[in-house]
């Protein structure tokens, strides 16, 4: 796969109307990269088991958003959520973890003390003030643990990120870290909403309108 | 064996007697042959820090033989905060949310023992009503933390069920806890003159609700789990750890209690609402790791008991008592106060020296104090049954590491 | 109402219990006292009987304090010197009691010269509390078994929890 998209652009995009099946490739690419983060089981504390409550857990299930497949080996995953404190101990070690994940590599960093240190920022000898000087990060997702609702979201947020603004023309070219907050007026029920639609909208499940109306589960995402 | 590395701290702090400080490095230097009669050779494998069976971030160095365990050198350290020094930056109040973050699957029983040492040390009042709300939500947490121990065991062993059944029922018990405190697990619930909030309108329907939900369903973990003939020879004589040795290990909680010794502090030393109420101590015979199983098991039952008692009769009340914003000011000298978690003891000492802010403030936190038994539990053991005694001791590693 | 209260009768029993205790522990090391300021029995022992006092502790047949919960530190830098704490308690015993036996020890090291024999061999859980100690605080245990870091790497400088511990990398609270 590296090698044909790596040699695509150059070879597209002489080409009369190149650009335009080169912008194709990267939207297929994009789709079936952003639906198939494979995340890294990390979790140094507190948020490690809101972590595991919103990835494995009973009510909460991260694979329908196509993230599902939780590696214990960097070797095999392209995402992490660090989930829990860094302290300075441990941050070698994140780093070497990172380095040792496939390209492309995305990093989720989940509570305030992968932001900014968290309760720990004031007189603590340990504890590394934010993930991103470790490693670069690409979605924040702020709380103390976040629910797992805004796990989900910030994965959202990741998704149309790597959706929108990855292209093979510049691989490896770093998108702009976002906060995932909630924006002013924003609620749970409007990302709850949000979710659904994209699940019933998303090519994942795409069947015909009809068959899913029809369909037990389908009646049971619109309830969700 | 190389020779001793001189540690880079010895010349820079006075060690005049000559004590000799040393290193992992040196600690786990040196391979040899086995004693088995094969005279495989013997390997050191590191185990974590980024393990899934570790629970965290742990790291255990293994010397191997084979599939022999042969020494198990736990290092530590790799979340380690600070938080006692941060408590002594700050106020009695302060400090209370900071122990949330330490065994996050007892955050209630952690501010419990906080509060506990601050209102004995500075004499400060507390009604019927709060410690009635104490003693339920804590024990609910119990029973919370147990569930969560209970699916990620089963996940340990390589049986995935459980851990869906396990959160299945931990997320109704959250769903509580949420309405009532606002939070799912940081709580900081229970403060120095009270709780933050009076319970909601449902909590009674809700938790006798969940009660009489619950109830049947640890049939159905018996029958899941309990009673798999697997499960019961993976567990069975695996990490035994008498009555004695627990003791000079320091093992407390449903450790010590597996091994042998009916030792609770909710018994011997009530605090809360507990010497009110009638509930059973379970008690293992061998201490092995079915025995730290069992008597978890046994325990969610006499806790599902204990609610049961209380939850009818909350006595009315105020919920607070103190304005919160009011300085605390606690007399000098030294206080301890402790209390059972669902891992263990954890002990509070506090050294003051009579001004708002502690002067010295420190956890005695079980999983520190249960982990140690785990170097000689697993030595002679598969590397496959370190992982199920690891699951029975039931870390939470920022616990250990503060 | 107190969380734990002070069993009535026992008050009197326990200061009974408290002179009782010095007396045997005088016998042993005639330097021992009750520390004021403590909200439990407290004895206060120099430092070099501190492996005396603990091996008797643990094996009085009336006593037996067979598990330290809790050993750590408390540094005073102005009278120059560490306190140590050990905390016992008797759970292994064959006569029930209402309430668990517990007596504290603290003693005193200089703060120039922290070095104190170690009790791996009375409790051997005091092997990591007492590397928690060095940690933090900088104790030397003679006779310790394996004395190194134990939360912090080998090659940190300094000793956190000591009140004159300078970082440049911590950061002081805005007030
Ligand atoms: S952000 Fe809060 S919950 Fe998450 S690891 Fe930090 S302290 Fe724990």
């Amino acid at each position: 796969m590296g090698m044909i998209t790596d040699g695509l652009p150059g070879f597209l995009e002489p080409l009369p109307g190149g650009s335009a099946v080169l912008t194709k490739v990267d939207q297929l690419v994009n789709w079936s990269r952003s639906n198939s983060l494979w995340p890294l089981t990390f979790g140094t504390s507190c948020c490690a088991i809101e972590m595991m409550m919103a990835s494995g857990a009973a009510r909460h299930d991260i694979s329908r958003f196509g993230a599902e497949v939780v590696r214990a080996s960097p070797r095999q995953a392209d995402l992490i959520i660090i989930a829990g404190t860094i302290v300075k101990r441990m941050a070698p070690r994140l780093r070497t973890l990172y380095e040792q994940m496939a390209e492309p590599r995305y990093v989720i960093a989940t509570g305030s003390c992968t932001i900014a240190g968290g309760p720990f920022i004031y007189h603590s000898y340990t504890t590394i003030r934010g993930a991103d000087e470790i490693i670069p990060v690409d979605v924040y997702v702020p709380g103390c643990p976040p629910r797992p609702e805004a796990l989900f979201y910030g994965l959202l947020t990741l998704q149309k990120m790597i959706r929108e603004g990855e292209s093979l023309r510049h691989p490896g070219e770093r998108r702009r870290p976002v906060l995932s907050a909630l924006p002013e007026g924003m609620t749970i029920e409007d990302i709850q909403a949000e979710m659904r639609d994209l699940l019933v909208a998303d090519a994942n499940v795409k069947m015909s309108e009809e068959l899913a109306e029809g369909a037990h589960w389908a009646q049971e995402l619109k309830d969700f | 064996m190389t020779a001793p590395v001189p540690s880079p701290m010895a010349s820079a702090s006075p060690n005049p007697a000559g004590v000799r400080i040393t290193s992992l490095e040196e600690r786990i230097s040196g391979t040899g042959t086995g004693s088995s009669p094969l005279a495989t050779q013997e390997y050191f494998v590191n185990m974590g820090p980024q393990h899934p069976s570790t629970h965290g971030v742990l790291r255990l160095v293994l010397r191997l033989d084979g599939e022999t365990v042969r020494e198990v050198v736990p290092v530590l350290g790799y979340i380690h905060r600070g938080i006692e020094k941060i408590g002594e930056n700050g106020t009695y109040r302060q400090f209370v949310h900071l122990v949330d973050r330490m065994d996050y699957l007892s955050a209630l029983a952690n501010n419990w023992a906080v509060t506990m040492v601050i209102e004995k040390a500075a004499n400060m009042e507390t009604n019927e009503r709060i410690q009635a709300i104490r003693t339920i939500v804590t024990e609910l947490q119990r029973l919370h933390s147990h569930q969560l121990w209970w699916g990620v065991f089963g996940m340990d062993l390589g049986a995935f069920t459980p851990f869906f059944y396990g959160f299945r029922d931990h997320e109704i018990l959250t769903d509580i806890f949420e309405k009532t405190i606002g939070a799912r697990l940081t709580m900081n619930y229970i403060q120095p003159g009270g709780v933050m909030y009076d319970i909601h309108p449902d909590f009674v329907k809700d938790v006798k609700e969940f009660l009489a939900y619950f109830k049947p369903k640890l049939r159905e973990y018996d029958a899941l789990v309990t009673e798999n003939v697997i499960i019961q020879q993976r567990l069975r004589g695996v990490g035994v750890l008498s009555a004695e040795r627990a003791v000079a290990m320091g093992c407390t909680g449903p450790m010590l209690r597996a091994s042998g010794v009916a030792h609770d502090l909710r018994k011997s030393e009530p605090y809360g609402l507990y010497g009110r109420v009638e509930f059973d101590v379970p008690v293992g015979t061998t201490g092995d790791c079915w025995d730290r199983y069992w008597v978890r098991m046994e325990e969610m039952r006499q806790s599902v008991r204990i609610v049961e008692q209380l939850i009818d009769n909350i006595p009315e009340g105020k919920h607070f008592l103190v304005k919160p914003a009011a300085k605390i000011k606690v007399p000098a000298g030294i206080h301890y106060s402790h209390l059972e978690t669902a891992r263990g003891i954890l002990g509070v000492l506090l050294v003051s020296n009579g001004k708002d802010q502690p002067y010295r403030i420190h956890c005695r936190t079980p999983n520190f104090n249960n982990l140690w038994s785990i170097t000689e539990m697993a030595t002679g053991g598969r590397v496959a049954d370190l992982v199920a005694i690891l699951s029975s001791i039931d870390i939470v590693v920022p616990d250990i590491d503060r | 109402m107190q969380d734990s209260p002070p069993p009535g009768e026992d008050q009197a029993g326990e200061v009974g219990f408290a002179q009782a205790l010095l007396a045997a522990a005088q016998a042993i090391e005639p330097a021992t006292v009750l520390r004021d300021k403590s909200d439990r029995i407290t004895l206060q022992v120099p430092a070099a009987a501190i492996a005396k006092i603990c091996q008797w502790l643990r094996d009085d047949p009336a006593l037996r304090f067979d598990l330290l919960y809790d050993h750590t530190a408390i540094d005073w830098p102005a009278e120059n010197r560490f306190e140590l704490v050990y905390l016992l308690a008797a759970v292994l015993d064959p006569q029930p009691r209402t309430r668990d036996l517990q007596v504290m020890v603290t003693t005193s090291v200089p703060r120039d010269n922290p070095v104190i024999d170690t009790v791996c061999g009375i409790w051997p859980i005091a092997e990591w509390q007492e590397r928690e100690v060095y940690d933090m605080f900088g104790i030397l245990y003679t006779n310790h078994p394996d004395l190194r870091r134990l939360f912090l790497e080998d090659d940190w400088e300094g000793f956190p929890l000591r009140k004159d511990y300078e970082d440049d990398f911590m950061l002081e609270r805005p007030t």
